[in-house]
């Protein structure tokens, strides 16, 4: 039992693959090999690392695995810490925390045909989408990986490089190819997606950029901050018995900056309706989002696991 | 004068009035995962369900961090799935509201503080349960609105044994 509350599905690594190219492809797995929260093909995982690093990773097995997470890691030894800390200090029988999954594509019945662009290791959000329609049968796919001159993740590839599902580009050998003419003709039952270096996404943009929106798909390696109402602003939690200053970021809620910060509230429903986690207010402008309190109470009291500030700074009896 | 029942008819009416049936029987190891049906599900006096993240000691759910010795079984109405999809247009299945067991014809609500018969093991219910916003995330349905009041119970197990789909629901006088 933790004193704080549980935030993360725990996963045991259960396989690491040398997978080419300074890849390495590790299984997580529940403890017990329970079915693990589904996802959607290309969807994405953000590991805890023991180090207290969190990073995203795209899934790349097939949604129909239930049991397990797969992702395909490249060492990147300039990188901000988390590929090498998966490389070099995590070993089988390690916990890890996973995010739920987010993102992905759900196939959609009136597409007929998918065309992946993807750069080196940018080819992991592709591979669980591809499996998917290979099994499924549902729509055309092409997946054209641009390298320089190694393929990554070479075994995984392998069948659907055979089956010309997957058109391997090497820069070293045969120059770039031209975007426009991999993608072809737009149309409402086409869609085109692409994930890999900021310099190719910038110029799949120049050739979609005619294209209706809905038919153009990008990935892009830095997972795109969570969709956050445009009007939230961060604030600053002064803590009146602690001494204490506590920044919320924009869209943050009040309870989970407290708890980042170290400091235990008490919360259940997460919702403003249970009246769990009440605390007094000295100073500033709350926005009350609760369902509970009445307006005498909210002269003094107010919910953190909804509440926010329209002020800069709001004072806690905390 | 609100903190007891009158000790008239309507007394009489709350306590004979419902026999209900476990429909669907459900458990989960850890947070966020996936609960499993189950047949059956053995439960322990004063402890849990076996295998579940709230059995007492081994504690892995959402909510771990605040012990509750009335949360060793949760309960839910089929009743509220059926509202909701005719209500609210949402599909909610038995395994989505994240409680170990359906009951269909009982009256949860009325049930805080009262024992009662599930299958062979004895309940007391101690507080009804609050939605969790994280069911929302989880199942990826606004559904935490439409769960207020009727989220469920919490119950306290006094005799354990095994609880079966089928089995009936009674009230313990
Ligand atoms: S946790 Fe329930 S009101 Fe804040």
């Amino acid at each position: 039992m933790s004193a704080r509350p549980i935030t993360t599905v725990k996963t045991v690594v259960t396989g690491i693959e040398e997978a080419g190219a300074g890849v390495k492809l590790f299984t997580l797995a529940d403890p017990d090999r329970w079915e693990l929260p589904p996802f959607k093909p290309g969807a994405h995982i953000d590991l805890h690392l023991p180090n207290g690093l969190v990073r995203t990773y795209s899934l790349c097995n097939e949604p129909a695995e239930n049991t397990r997470y797969a992702i395909a890691v490249k060492r990147e030894a300039d990188g901000r810490g988390g590929s090498r800390a998966l490389h070099d200090e995590i070993g089988i029988g390690d916990v890890i925390g996973v995010s739920l999954p987010r993102g992905g594509i759900e196939p959609q019945a009136h597409i007929a045909r998918y065309v992946f662009l993807a750069g080196g290791i940018g080819v992991t959000p592709f591979l669980s989408m591809a499996r998917h329609l290979e099994r499924t049968q549902q729509a055309e796919f092409t997946l054209h990986l641009i390298v320089r001159e190694e393929v990554p993740l070479a075994a995984q590839l392998g069948s659907l490089v055979e089956q010309g599902r997957i058109i391997v580009h090497r820069t070293s050998r045969t120059g770039r190819p031209d975007l426009a003419a991999l993608v072809g003709e737009g149309g409402s039952e086409t869609v085109v997606a692409c994930c890999g270096p900021e310099s190719m996404i910038e110029s799949f943009e120049r050739v979609t950029a005619a294209w209706p929106a809905a038919s153009v798909h990008i990935e892009r390696f830095t997972a795109p901050s969570p969709v956050i109402d445009p009007d939230a602003k961060p604030f600053t939690l002064s803590l009146a018995r602690s001494g204490a200053e506590i920044h919320v970021r924009a869209g943050q809620t009040i309870l989970a900056a407290l708890q980042e910060g170290g400091i235990d509230v008490a919360a259940s429903c997460c919702g403003g309706i249970c009246g769990a986690c009440k605390v007094g207010w000295i100073e500033g402008q709350p926005v009350h989002r609760d369902r509970i309190l009445s307006p005498y109470e909210r002269e003094r009291y107010l919910m953190v696991c909804v509440a926010g500030s329209d002020a800069e700074r709001l004072v806690l009896d905390l | 004068m609100l903190d007891t029942m009158s000790a008239g008819p309507a007394q009489g009416a709350a306590q004979l009035g419902w026999t209900g049936v476990v429909r669907f029987l459900h458990l989960a190891p850890r947070a966020f995962l996936p609960m499993r049906a189950a047949e059956t599900l053995t439960l322990v006096a004063g402890k849990g369900i076996e295998g579940d993240r709230y059995m007492i000691g081994k504690e892995e759910g959402f909510y771990s961090h605040k012990p509750e010795e009335g949360r060793q079984v949760t309960l839910f109405e089929l009743e509220t799935l059926v509202a909701l999809k005719r209500d609210a247009g949402i599909e909610l299945g038995p395994e989505e509201h994240r409680r170990n067991v359906t009951v269909e014809g009982v009256p949860l609500n009325h049930l805080v503080g009262r024992r009662f018969w599930l299958g062979e093991t004895l309940l007391e219910a101690t507080r009804l349960s609050v939605p969790c916003r994280h069911i929302e995330e989880i199942t990826g349905k606004a559904i935490f609105d439409p769960l207020i009041n009727r989220s469920g119970l919490n119950c306290k197990i006094l005799r354990g044994g095994i609880v079966r789909v089928g089995d009936i629901v009674r009230n313990a006088a």
